[in-house]
């Protein structure tokens, strides 16, 4: 790619990026939050929220309103504008949306490999997969028995192809070795991302490789810390670290030697980036968990992003805030139809 | 007319709406349109406010409605919007149409659900007998596959343990898009142990959601073995296939294939009735639909007025706040008592004091309706500002005029515009829904207004389609030239160009009576000539224009009581516009009337040149005696004005803020009893102060005095006016240019075009042959040309010249529209 994304990025992307611009200005504010928070029951979210930029999006559901009608209700109108980014797209930000699905896609597959296991029928976890990671051959899944089957059988025509070359194995699938097939997949998708971003330059890479590195080590302190009483080795535990972040390699040996959350932190106070955010971490009942301080940091890159012009970065981060406000709006649905006020403020701020 | 001129009075009111007859009030005056009403809850978030329940039930309705509509329009059916007049039910007739509402969405909704699943059978039987009926053909169309099915027992026995592997069959159908895809999975899942063929049915099938007719696949797969059976079953679910029972024998198929087609008759019929239901149920809906729709829709805006309200203390009434015209508050009265009438107590109205500035109202009658728009596209003026509308009237047509002057195109935009005129009680012309028209229709007066002043300066320029007309004896006479100077035949053949000699006796009989003396179309100097005399005008017409606009700050002035603008502001830019422009067309009508064209003509541009440099050259005549002493005054004088205009008023004010400054008590005091008092004049007396203009509106008294704020307000309108004399009076020139381009514009016409074809054929029958088309292309472009596109260009610069020269000179233009709550546009 040639330096100086500004002489030429509107000519192809420059509406999008308008478009999406204008989208983040309608995401709710501190105010909105508010009065949200206010709210006695979900008609009440609902009115609120019709004065927003949601809309009349709920105008057609039936009575009773809960919390997964908004839920799904949302993903639709988010997935219907990231369907419209997507279509209106040139390359190579169809490729780097195709990536920004895959992510939804691995999750989908990993969800409805789950579901077969435990003999659910096929529609019933249809519901449950995200709409931006849909794709035809999904529902295939549950016809495949073994990793190599399911990338011969299923997915060799998706874009998940590529990510499958480190996890094909004959083990058969059950819960643990599907467990490990995620986060190998979501190792590779975000290295290959990440090489896309890299390979890109420009503000883009400036921009989304950040990101991406900060993903990574989410990824890998989380498994660590998910892993801790389990039977995974340690070398095994290694294996799943995605190597694109900043941890990478000294950070990742470590992290793979931790045995507690102790360890963790002690790993963590090496870098300056991730110290504050473990030192903000609560203690037992009171504090924030370590997910919402990973979150909170993930707004708060979010938000930076649209701080430079002429990069791809906007559109992840804009579906990024956008779920973040969703995961925000569902909390505090969740908060007041469960009469359980006393936690509705622990929603994630965006500013 | 009277309320043209400025805006009407308007008053801040409170109504006491008894709790019982508030809805009814709100409807009443809902539809008379009186009131603005003010947010008196605007700290309170949407879902906390008193009639949220109510609002909720009519959006709730209007959901069914929407519902019912779109059912109403898949059918193809429309809805007609309701005839007469429908006043907002009352609040208990909302539960008898929601009940109704509900029963018939209850009712289309199972109809419809009726339908689609018989629709779905249908279809379903359909795809069926489409797959059976392909699959009988199989024999023909595939012979090897089919030779190698019956070939394979014969191969077998010899192999006697696959003596019991059959062949089965997967038959279904798939949407087309899918297919390929499908055929890849089942291909690569599956290992190639199986044969699969695809064909598109026939006919396309009608979609049981849609209704679109659609094509499928039918596929017909065999295979070996269950575990191969149990993939291709799983992944045509995942692909959404109907898949079907497919009977091996040929005639069991057939026999299905009859049964089936017996079912989609049974099942068409009682569709058909299903349809007929369908179509009586649409058919109330289509008649109940759309007065129900206008009756929630004011009940739902009612009640967000309600919303507005404050509760009073005892909980037995509302107390709504808004605007209302001075002139309408007996009618608002006389409304609120009627119709609280039967809740026994009366509902109140009474004016209140305020601060704040009113909205403007400015009544307008279909008229100076147009007028009044290009005023309030400039900007809706002040409370009671000066309203420079009804001057629009005239002088916006007569600018225009000035820059289209000619009789025929004039004539006809006013004929045009005159049609318009007499056809505009015209339903069909009325309800038109082309933009481009509407602008027109909107503009009818405005059009018939400007074409006949076209048609007036037209007569003055003495153009009509730039032709001169000799309605009058000219004023010069050639033959008397001819014989009193001689002219040989030698000299009349070496000179094409002879002049006209006025100081020779009989040649010029006196001025024409009206206008442009026609025998200057017939003279080379007659662009030379108009130059001058237009060029002249336009400055006229400029100083005159803009005078009358400092003029019209008087009023301004007077009105809001402050006399020192009039002399610290009003007088100065008088003094100084008439002393330097004044002058200059002093000089203009001086040089018409007493210079005698025979002798030599001073020039003006040169005098008024050396006025400013207080010199003089010895060429130019004087116009007459005494005139540099004049001149070097007026200069003096103008210039004098300058610093009255900058200083005077920040002086003034400040001297006015230390008068009063040491005792600001008692003044408030004063100052809160007269509001009191009398309310209107303490309010009229507030919206003109300076401090306000000078960034601090609202609380006048108590906004401390920024002498370098109002200083600063002061010199950017003392230099926006002095330097906006000068390149304002330039400006005025685009007169004189527009009208001499328009000019030029139809003289090229008529001589590239129509000329040319009156000069081709000399016979009769050949002009008459040729005439045809060019006078065709004289008439478009006419019209396309010199009336839509100059008429656009020449609009624009009117325009230019009101908002920008005319109105600059008074008019603020900040106030904001008085927007009665109203059903009115609500019912579109």
């Amino acid at each position: 790619m040639l330096e100086g994304a500004e002489f030429y990025f509107n000519v192809d992307h420059g509406y999008l990026e308008g478009l999406v611009r204008g989208c983040k200005a309608s995401l709710l504010t501190q105010q909105d939050y508010i009065n949200l928070v206010q709210c006695e029951t979900l008609e009440d979210v609902k009115i609120h929220l019709q004065t927003t930029d949601y809309g009349n999006f709920l105008a057609n559901q039936t009575n009773p309103l809960t919390v997964s009608k908004i839920d799904t209700e949302m993903r639709k109108k988010l997935c219907r504008e990231f369907e419209y980014f997507r279509n209106h797209s040139l390359e190579p930000l169809s490729t780097f949306f195709t990536y920004m699905t895959c992510s939804y896609m691995i999750d989908n597959v990993i969800l409805l490999m789950n579901g077969a296991l435990q003999k659910k029928s096929v529609k019933e976890i249809l519901v449950k997969c995200h709409p931006l990671g849909r794709f035809t051959e999904m529902e295939a899944v549950n016809i495949a028995e073994t990793p190599s089957d399911l990338f011969n059988a299923v997915l060799v025509e998706t874009a998940l192809a590529p990510f499958f070359q480190d996890c094909m194995s004959e083990n058969t699938l059950d819960e643990l070795n599907i467990e490990l097939l995620r986060n190998k997949l979501y190792k590779s998708y975000l290295e290959a991302f990440y090489k896309f971003c890299k390979n890109h330059g420009d503000v883009t890479a400036e921009i989304m490789c950040p990101i991406l590195e900060f993903e990574a080590d989410r990824r890998a302190f989380i498994i660590t810390l998910n892993s801790f009483g389990t039977e995974l080795s340690k070398d095994d535990r290694e294996t799943l670290y995605p190597t694109c972040g900043k941890l990478y390699p000294e950070g990742l040996r470590l992290l793979a030697q931790a045995e507690d959350f102790e360890q963790m932190r002690r790993v963590a106070d090496h870098y300056g980036v991730y110290k504050p955010l473990f030192e903000a971490v609560g203690d037992g009942s009171g504090g924030k968990t370590l997910e919402d301080v990973f979150y909170e940091r993930e707004v708060q890159m979010n938000v930076l992003a649209f701080n430079r012009q002429f990069h791809y970065g906007v559109f992840y981060a804009y579906t990024k805030l956008k779920e973040q406000e969703m995961r925000n709006i569902v909390w505090i649905a969740e908060c007041i139809s469960q009469r359980h006020r006393t936690k509705i403020n622990s929603y994630i701020p965006i500013v | 007319m009277g309320s043209m001129f400025r805006s009407e009075e308007v008053a801040l009111v409170q109504l006491f709406l008894p709790t019982s007859a508030a809805y009814t009030c709100v409807s009443q005056l809902g539809e008379l349109g009186l009131v603005e009403f003010r947010d008196l809850n605007a700290s309170v978030s949407a879902f906390q406010r008193r009639f949220v329940g109510d609002v909720r039930r009519c959006e709730e309705l209007e959901k069914t409605f929407t519902f019912l509509q779109e059912e109403v329009w898949r059918a193809g059916l429309a809805l007609h919007p309701p005839e007469g007049r429908l006043l907002a039910p009352p609040p208990r007739d909302l539960l008898r149409i929601q009940e109704e509402t509900d029963r018939l969405a209850r009712e289309l909704r199972d109809v419809r659900g009726n339908q689609q699943s018989l629709r779905a059978q249908l279809h379903q039987l359909q795809l069926h007998s489409a797959v059976l009926g392909r699959g009988h053909r199989l024999p023909l169309a595939a012979t090897p596959t089919d030779g190698l099915l019956e070939r394979t027992p014969l191969l077998q026995p010899p192999g006697g343990p696959h003596q019991d592997l059959r062949v089965n069959f997967v038959a279904g159908a798939v949407e087309p898009a899918k297919a390929a895809a499908l055929e890849r999975l089942l291909w690569r899942a599956c290992r190639g142990f199986l044969i699969a063929s695809f064909r598109e049915t026939e006919q396309p099938l009608e979609d049981p959601v849609t209704g679109e007719p659609a094509t499928w696949m039918t596929f017909l797969i065999s295979y070996w073995g269950e575990q191969i059976g149990q993939k291709i079953r799983k992944i045509t679910d995942c692909f959404h296939c109907h898949v079907f029972p497919f009977v091996e024998q040929e005639d069991g198929r057939l026999g299905t294939l009859q049964q089936l087609q017996q079912q989609s008759q049974e099942l068409q019929e009682v569709l058909g009735e299903t349809e007929r239901f369908l179509s009586q149920v649409l058919g109330r809906v289509q008649r109940l639909l759309p007065p129900w729709r206008v009756q929630i829709h004011k009940m739902k805006a009612v009640y967000l007025v309600l919303n507005q309200c404050s509760v009073s203390a005892t909980h037995k009434c509302l107390i709504a706040e808004g605007w209302c015209a001075a002139s309408d508050l007996p009618a608002l009265q006389q409304v609120l008592q009627d119709s609280s009438s039967e809740a026994g107590v009366s509902a109140v109205v009474h004016r209140i004091p305020c601060r704040d500035m009113p909205p403007t109202l400015i009544r307008t009658n279909r008229f100076t309706a147009s007028f009044q728009g290009i005023v309030d596209a400039y900007g809706v003026g002040r409370y009671q500002e000066v309203n420079p509308a009804p001057y629009t009237i005239i002088t916006f047509p007569f600018l225009f005029a000035v820059m289209f002057g000619d009789v025929g195109h004039g004539l006809l935009m006013f004929l045009f515009a005159l049609a318009m005129v007499l056809a505009e009680n015209r339903p069909a012309v009325k309800t038109a829904q082309n933009e481009i028209w509407r602008t027109f229709f909107g503009g009818r007066y405005l059009l018939l207004l400007m074409g006949l002043f076209s048609v007036y300066t037209g007569f003055i320029y003495n153009e009509c389609f730039s032709r001169a007309t000799t309605i009058f004896p000219s004023g010069w006479s050639v033959a008397a030239m001819a014989t009193q100077s001689g002219w040989s035949d030698a000299f009349l053949a070496e000179h094409p160009l002879l002049t006209l000699d006025p100081a020779v006796s009989g040649v010029f009989l006196g001025p024409y009576p009206f206008g442009i003396d026609p025998v200057w179309s017939l003279a080379v100097n007659h662009l030379s000539f108009l130059n001058s005399f237009k060029m002249k005008m336009s400055v006229i017409l400029g100083v005159t224009h803009m005078t009358f606009g400092v003029v019209l700050g008087v009023f301004n002035h007077v009105h809001f009581g402050q006399w020192h603008r009039l002399l610290l502001e009003t007088l100065p830019e008088l003094t100084f516009l008439l002393g330097l422009f004044g002058y200059l067309v002093f000089l203009v009508v001086y040089k018409w009337l007493f210079i005698a064209a025979a002798a030599p003509a001073p020039s003006i541009l040169i005098h008024f040149i050396n006025m400013f440099l207080f010199s003089r050259s010895p060429t130019n005549p004087l116009l007459f005696p005494g005139q540099e002493v004049v001149q070097s005054a007026l200069v003096v004088v103008a210039l004098a004005a300058v610093p009255v205009l900058l200083l005077g008023t920040p002086l003034f004010l400040r001297w006015q803020h230390r008068r009063r400054s040491p005792r600001p008590a008692g003044r408030q005091l004063d100052e809160d009893k007269s509001g009191i008092l009398d309310s209107s004049d303490a309010s009229v007396a507030g919206w003109g102060s300076d401090e306000e203009k000078a960034g601090c509106p609202g609380d006048q008294e108590e906004a401390e005095f920024v002498l370098s704020e109002v200083l600063m307000h002061q010199a950017i309108h003392t230099i926006e006016f002095c330097l906006g004399c000068i390149s304002n009076t330039a400006s005025y020139l685009r007169l004189w240019a527009l009208s001499l381009a328009h000019a030029q514009l139809s003289e090229v016409l008529w001589a590239m075009v129509m000329r040319e074809g009156l000069r081709m054929g000399r016979e009769l029958g050949v002009a008459a042959v040729v005439l045809v088309p060019i006078f065709a292309a004289f008439a478009v472009l006419t019209v396309a040309i010199l009336l839509v596109m100059e008429g656009l260009s020449a609009f624009l610069h009117a325009l230019r010249l009101h908002w920008v020269e005319f109105q600059n000179k008074f008019y603020l233009g900040s106030g904001y529209k008085l927007s009665p709550f109203t059903f009115a546009e609500e019912e579109d």
